[in-house]
């Protein structure tokens, strides 16, 4: 739980930058470009019911996500840990029949699930890595300036500039540097999601939300994205839903547990793992079910 | 059971068990036979249709190649060098009454003059058209002397060919007297010929006559009272002067021409290929030229995809990416519903209304800025090609949504957590993705329109002629006739083996040929650039 020191040093500035929608967005490119400070609720939300047509996937969710931290989403399967993770950025919009029925999901004391939110702003500010690895069938170049091309950036130097930060920062720069033309579908399976996460850091959002990330991926693909992980928590709030309890606890700083639409434990992963509160979580945990 | 078994003698491992055979095959072997019979059908089928359609559309080179040369034999190419000549003529007098058309329509319009007075202020203009006109009278009616001359000499050949055919049968039937007995004469083409060329120094002479005559009818051309007008004067009077100034050759290639020359054997396939004219049941000489057929169907192919792609891919995108799922449900079976209808009512239906309603809109005054209209042909390119659009439509929407559907959700998604726009979406990641699958969608679209008949028969217009390009835009407001039309309106009449019934032969195989490479290339298509899915 160490803070970093730059981070703390600037604890009270900028809290509010994250302001939806009308509010011009803060500069992405400044350094850090990101003004919630380590440790300080980033995400909360509060008594949230989620509902697929007529069945309710969640059920009074409280939570609040911490800045700069890793938060991990653990349970069995259908507990509704992706589906929460999916409200963080809308993505549930895009499937016919899901509504927020009840309670809010802030972002900087924003409701996201207002009206007036514009979603391809917040999706901006709240990136996503998927299961599978689905890098878009073009160069791995224009994989990572896809964001930013949208964005209506188009100058060379800067694209370029940015290609190869994010792909240092996503620990894939050494490994395609040579091959930046060749499509994003030709790398290996560990690579493309590299590639993924590249893609969604060269957007520089505020928080990046990792359904699975590591499910489809050999051991040590998955030691090199945990590894990532570890590096990127200084940059960027992560919430990381996994199947994989060593994973959770391994790369996480707080856990939440789920079962049936539940939230029935979040606490730090430490406690989660070796000290559960609830006899549900050890029973989980400690492999007796799930 | 196990207990039967520990104690009994070990069962054997498979029982061996009698199978009902049917002529010796056991079931199995039966139904395997069934479906291999049905495909090897498929295969015999195709097989014979293409030995059929070669058989009988190969025999036309050769046929069209002895037509040729009794073309040339009988002295046809010979006076067509003078037709030829003469028409040209013709073009240009066509040219200097376009003149008059726009001289009388600025003196209506602009100057506001009754009809008569600006038939009056054009009599000069009128004199010196018939003066440029007659000019061209004295070898007219020596041109229609040597038509009357070359025909008699293939008549009398075509006749020869007939009686020989006679004697063939006959001595097939066994009748060798009455065989004997058809008088046969061998057509002396070089005696026939003599007096045909013996008029070529009274045509060099007149065609120099002829020379001067029209370069002196240019010097009094009269004024032309517009700048625009005058430089198409100036136009028509270096147009003239190239042209007297080709007469020379026209006597070089007369003074040159041997009906001996024998006719080369790509000449028949060229004239096939390449032939601009499409003429049959002519007195004078028939032309097998595939090229207006074929620019029929590629105009009446281009204007349908041009108005069916964008509504196909247009609504397929749609369904596949925007409309509600209720949307879907009504939207997709309309559009699979066009193809349910008759081709035949759909010909009857532009016809009936569609030619009729875009001639009405053609004539509407403000629209008169479009190209082309207003037009007066009811049927043509245009009319044509809106109703194969309606055909192209359901196999393109279709085709093109399968492709759409096949691009997997995943980059969906990740476009749009990237802040990627609906239409961003749309334009930048699903349509690229799936533009193998739209581009082999449109090119069988393309196919369904080239071989479809009724419609262009019914809606086309049916005129044997290359459209005129020069008119731009509105050459789609002209009519044609097309490879599918020609066939379905000429075969019942032609008679079997005759070199316009193989002539029709080849025009299927043309089709049959295009249609082949259309889906050849669309599989090619989707083959090389289908995305591999991470």
């Amino acid at each position: 739980m160490d803070i970093p020191p730059s981070a703390s040093a600037k604890s009270s500035a900028g809290k509010s930058a994250f302001s939806l929608p009308t509010v011009a967005v803060p500069s992405v490119s400044a350094p850090g470009g990101l003004a919630a400070p380590a440790g300080e609720a980033l995400v909360d939300i509060s008594h949230l019911d989620f509902f697929y047509q007529t069945s309710q996937a969640l059920h009074d969710i409280n939570l609040k996500i911490e800045a700069k931290k890793v938060t991990a989403f653990i349970g069995p399967s259908g507990c509704g840990k992706s589906t929460l993770l999916r409200c963080l950025n809308r993505m549930n919009d895009l499937i016919d029949g899901t509504r927020v029925a009840r309670g809010t999901i802030k972002i900087h004391g924003v409701d996201i699930y207002q009206p007036d939110v514009d979603v391809i702003e917040l999706r901006k500010r709240v990136g996503m890595v998927f299961q599978k690895s689905n890098p878009f069938p073009k160069s791995i170049y224009e994989n990572i300036t896809y964001g930013l091309r949208l964005q209506g950036l188009n100058d060379k130097a800067k694209l370029d500039a940015v290609v190869e930060k994010s792909l240092r920062g996503a620990a894939l720069w050494d490994e395609v540097k040579d091959r930046l033309d060749s499509s994003g579908l030709g790398l290996s399976g560990g690579q493309q999601q590299r590639l993924c996460i590249a893609r969604a850091i060269a957007v520089e959002p505020e928080v990046i939300l990792m359904d699975e990330p590591c499910s489809a991926l050999d051991p040590v693909a998955t030691a090199k994205v945990e590894e990532l992980i570890q590096e990127l928590r200084e940059r960027f709030t992560i919430v990381i839903v996994t199947h994989n309890m060593q994973q959770a606890a391994r790369c996480s700083d707080k856990t939440a547990f789920f079962y049936l639409g539940k939230l029935i434990e979040f606490a730090a992963t430490r406690d989660i793992f070796t000290n559960p509160a609830n006899a549900q979580t050890e029973a989980y945990v400690s492999g007796r079910f799930g | 059971m196990s207990e039967s078994n520990s104690t009994a003698a070990p069962a054997a491992f498979a029982v061996q068990k009698r199978r009902l055979r049917l002529l010796g095959l056991t079931l199995d072997d039966t139904i395997k036979a069934f479906f291999g019979g049905n495909a090897v059908v498929a295969i015999v089928v195709l097989t014979l249709i293409t030995i059929f359609l070669l058989r009988e559309g190969l025999g036309f080179f050769t046929q069209n190649s002895q037509s040729l040369r009794v073309y040339r034999q009988a002295g046809l190419e010979y006076v067509d060098f003078i037709r030829a000549e003469v028409d040209d003529h013709t073009a240009l007098t066509r040219y200097l009454s376009d003149l008059r058309l726009r001289q009388f329509t600025a003196l209506t319009e602009t100057k506001q003059l009754p009809l008569e007075e600006a038939n009056a202020a054009l009599a000069t203009f009128d004199a010196f058209a018939d003066r440029f006109g007659s000019t061209v009278d004295p070898l007219r009616s020596l041109l229609s002397d040597l038509t009357e001359q070359a025909t008699a000499i293939k008549t009398k050949f075509i006749v020869t060919g007939d009686k020989k055919e006679e004697r063939r049968q006959l001595l097939a039937e066994g009748k060798t007297a009455e065989a004997a007995a058809v008088q046969i004469e061998e057509t002396d083409f070089a005696g026939e010929l003599k007096p045909l060329l013996a008029t070529l120094p009274a045509f060099k002479e007149g065609n120099r006559e002829f020379g001067r005559a029209l370069l002196a009818t240019l010097d009094g051309a009269p004024v032309m009272p517009a700048p625009e007008l005058a430089v198409r004067m100036g136009k028509l009077k270096q147009l003239t002067r190239a042209y007297v100034a080709g007469l020379p050759a026209v006597e070089h290639a007369l003074e040159t021409w041997d009906y001996t020359r024998p006719i080369p054997a790509w000449k028949a396939v060229s004239s096939f290929v390449f032939g601009r004219q499409w003429l049959t049941a002519s007195f004078w000489q028939d032309w097998y030229g595939v090229i207006p057929l074929f620019i029929g169907s590629l105009m009446v192919s281009i204007v349908a995809l041009v108005l069916a792609v964008p509504l196909g891919v247009g609504a397929a995108i749609y369904i596949n990416q925007v409309a509600t799922l209720r949307e879907q449900r009504i939207i997709k079976p309309c559009i699979e519903f066009i193809s349910a209808i008759p081709s035949v009512v759909l010909g009857f239906f532009g016809i009936a209304v569609l030619g009729q309603a875009l001639r009405a809109l053609s004539q509407v005054s403000w629209l008169s800025w479009m190209p082309g209209f207003p037009y007066s042909e009811r049927l043509n390119i245009l009319t044509a090609g809106c109703l194969l659009a309606l055909i192209a439509v359901p196999t393109i929407f279709t085709l093109a949504e399968d492709a759409l559907n096949n691009v997997p959700r995943a980059f969906k998604e990740a476009s749009f957590a990237l802040g990627a726009s609906r239409l961003q979406t749309i334009v930048k990641i699903i349509v690229p993705a799936s533009l193998s699958g739209i581009i082999s969608a449109v090119l069988l679209g393309l196919g369904r329109v080239v071989g479809e008949t009724m419609v262009v028969l019914l809606c086309a217009g049916n005129r044997i002629a290359i459209p005129d390009f020069t008119a731009g835009l509105s050459v789609v407001t002209q009519p044609v006739h097309t490879m599918t039309g020609i066939i379905a309106q000429e075969m019942g009449e032609v008679v079997r083996g005759s070199i316009h019934y193989r002539a029709l032969f080849v025009v299927g195989l043309v089709l049959f040929a295009l249609s082949l490479l259309i889906n050849y290339v669309a599989q090619g298509i989707v083959r090389k650039y289908r995305i591999s899915i991470g």
